[in-house]
């Protein structure tokens, strides 16, 4: 942490000239950033001012994997119209900032980053990606009671970012991260941080540390023993009985990747095309094969499965949880579902 | 629609109303340039709302708009199934009842004399039923009205002889999609989460609630929609009471549908 505190690329951004930042930058690409809705609600749409972004938000209603793998899309052209049928792969991949992302959806980015680099790779969220310059806004304080980012170490910022923004108070220390922060910098002409700059980031810093605390009172290193050992757990048996199976849970988790894909024929029968679409464990449907079988019929086994996705198969995949602790899933679920309550639960039976 | 083959036999299509306000039917002369294309892939022989035309001989589709209330409407309906190699259930009144089954909430005998007085018995009237209470359907196109974009994928499922699956999930998968704000949240119970997905969310979409036009999902949360009651601090008549405003017929489904 301190090394990254002391290093030459830490930047000042004064708050009176963010909105001169933003129209700078939208100048060169579309900004998107979280905007107020209804109801308490936010989400990431696009903005030309620093008026028009909501600074201070509990995480959007979909994280921004919507500009990585949209919910939506097309992967290519077919026509069989001559003595070949012929193809031809689509991308649609503009040039875009993502401005305001917490450290938690950074975190949720990254797991993506790592699923669709394996091979065989996923070149639509790849070539997107390259396109996208992503700012992170660090979160000084929790956004509400759902959030459990420091249970996974999501609170404090670890890369996966362009440019990162901390807030000073009257001031924003910006975070330079990569070639193409560099020259966005330099071309808006930000002064280097100071000394006493530096100074008021390790205090903001230093004071996170006291605020942000495990949210479960369960050691995370504990929980994969937890998983192991609760796949008989009556906590399933419980989310299951709740369960509306709506997928809200699932398309609002930063890192729920799961699509479908299908052939869409257009009405001369010749031409169409291949759509993908997210898709979700939740969803009865989902597991079920030719034949009439299906794997997860209960709704416990498919909130079990879900939970399994977050703490225990990508751990023993990728040595990561794939829970970002954003909270979404809580606040999303119509029957109360709620993430600490359940990995709560689970520790105390199984550990 | 140019490169439709000129050869190619374009199939007989033919529309029917039963009880119903004729506004699916509205919808596809809606359509604006898709029914363009629409028409040149079908032949459309019969459609009492937009030609004067009959056909006498067996149709390739039938498109049945509107539910079965009395019997002349049943005899009507086996008759057109036995002339047609295809039939459609479009819109909501077909596939689920709709609004007609608010009815079967009431004694047939009430209900008659409220409508048509003391001498209801001249007046024949039975229980509203979906068409496939009555005769076979090959194709379900539900909605109130029908989505227009979910009626094309219908119509190019059965030119090709395939089948069309109705999404089993609730609407709230496709809301989430769109990144619509809960009606929920906003105060204002919606019947999204019961209700079977395929339209794109298209009322919320549009600041307004789901109210259950496309039929409930077929494995309902039937425990969770006290938790939902329950978080939301709402009245569970309310609820009710909007779920049967489209889903009364359900009962008349016996879980087979």
């Amino acid at each position: 942490m301190s090394a990254e505190v002391k290093s030459v690329n830490n930047h000042i951004l004064p708050h009176g000239e963010l909105d001169g930042f933003i129209r700078k930058l939208s100048k060169k690409m579309k900004v998107v950033a979280p905007v107020a809705k209804e109801a308490g609600n936010f989400a990431f749409q696009e903005v030309s001012g620093a008026s028009e972004i909501a600074l201070k938000y509990v995480p959007t209603v979909l994280p921004p994997k919507k500009y990585f793998m949209p919910q939506r899309e097309k992967m290519l052209d077919f026509d069989l119209t001559g003595a070949q049928p012929s193809d031809k792969a689509v991308i649609d991949a503009p040039e875009l900032a993502v401005f305001g992302a917490h450290t938690c959806d950074l975190a949720g980015i990254q797991c993506l980053n790592m699923v669709f680099s394996e091979r065989p790779r996923d070149y639509n969220y790849l070539l997107r990606k390259e396109k996208i310059f992503l700012i992170g806004m660090e979160c000084n304080d929790y956004c509400d009671e759902n959030a459990s980012c420091a249970l996974v170490n999501s609170h404090m910022p670890s890369g996966g970012y362009d440019l990162f923004f901390t807030d000073l108070g009257d001031r924003f220390m910006v975070h330079v991260n990569t070639q193409k922060a560099e020259e966005i910098v330099e071309e808006m002409g930000l002064a280097k941080a100071s000394p006493a700059d530096l100074a008021a980031l390790d205090k903001v810093r230093e004071r996170k540390r006291s605020v942000f605390r495990n949210e479960i009172g369960v050691d995370p290193r504990k929980l994969p023993e937890a998983f192991a050992k609760g796949e008989k757990s009556k906590v399933w048996e419980d989310l299951g009985a709740r369960c509306v199976s709506c997928g809200n849970c699932t398309n609002v988790c930063p890192t729920c990747y799961c699509f479908d894909m299908a052939d869409n024929v257009d009405l001369n029968m010749k031409t169409g095309s291949r759509n993908r679409t997210w898709d979700s464990c939740q969803f009865e449907t989902f597991a079920s094969v030719a034949g009439g079988e299906n794997f997860r019929e209960a709704r416990s086994e498919r909130q079990r499965h879900r939970y399994y996705r977050k703490f225990k198969y990508p751990l023993d995949k990728f040595y990561r949880f794939f829970c970002t602790g954003c909270g979404r899933c809580t606040r999303t679920c119509m029957a109360r579902i709620n993430l600490k309550e359940t990995l709560k639960g689970l520790a105390k039976e199984t550990v | 629609m140019t490169d439709v083959p000129k050869t190619a036999v374009r199939p007989k299509v033919a529309f029917f109303d039963f009880a119903c306000c004729e506004g699916c039917q509205l919808q596809v002369a809606n359509l604006g340039e898709s029914l363009l294309d629409i028409l040149g892939a079908i032949d459309v022989v019969e459609f009492r709302e937009v030609m004067s035309e009959k056909w006498d001989k067996d149709y390739d589709v039938a498109i049945i708009e509107g539910s079965i209330t009395d019997s002349h409407a049943e005899e009507r309906i086996k008759k057109i199934r036995a002339r047609s190699k295809v039939l459609i259930a479009y819109g909501a009144c077909a596939a689920i009842g709709g609004v007609n089954g608010m009815k079967n909430s009431f004694q047939l005998d009430e209900i008659r004399g409220y409508v048509y007085g003391k001498d209801y018995k001249f007046f024949d009237s039975t229980k509203t039923r979906p068409v496939h209470q009555v005769v076979k359907v090959d194709y379900f196109v539900n909605g109130c009205p029908v989505y227009p974009p979910e009626l094309l994928e219908v119509l190019k499922c059965a030119l090709r002889g395939l089948p069309y699956t109705v999404p089993d999930n609730p609407v709230c998968s496709e809301c989430k999609l769109n990144e619509n704000v809960c009606m929920y949240e906003r105060g204002v119970a919606c019947m999204g989460p019961w209700t079977k997905a395929g339209c794109n969310s298209w009322c919320v979409n549009n600041g307004n609630i789901c109210y259950g036009c496309r039929g409930e999902v077929r494995n309902p949360a039937k425990n969770a929609a006290q938790d939902v009651i329950g978080r939301f601090n709402l009245n569970p008549e309310t609820v009710r009471g909007k779920f049967d405003m489209y889903n009364k017929c359900k009962e008349g489904d016996n879980g087979n549908k």
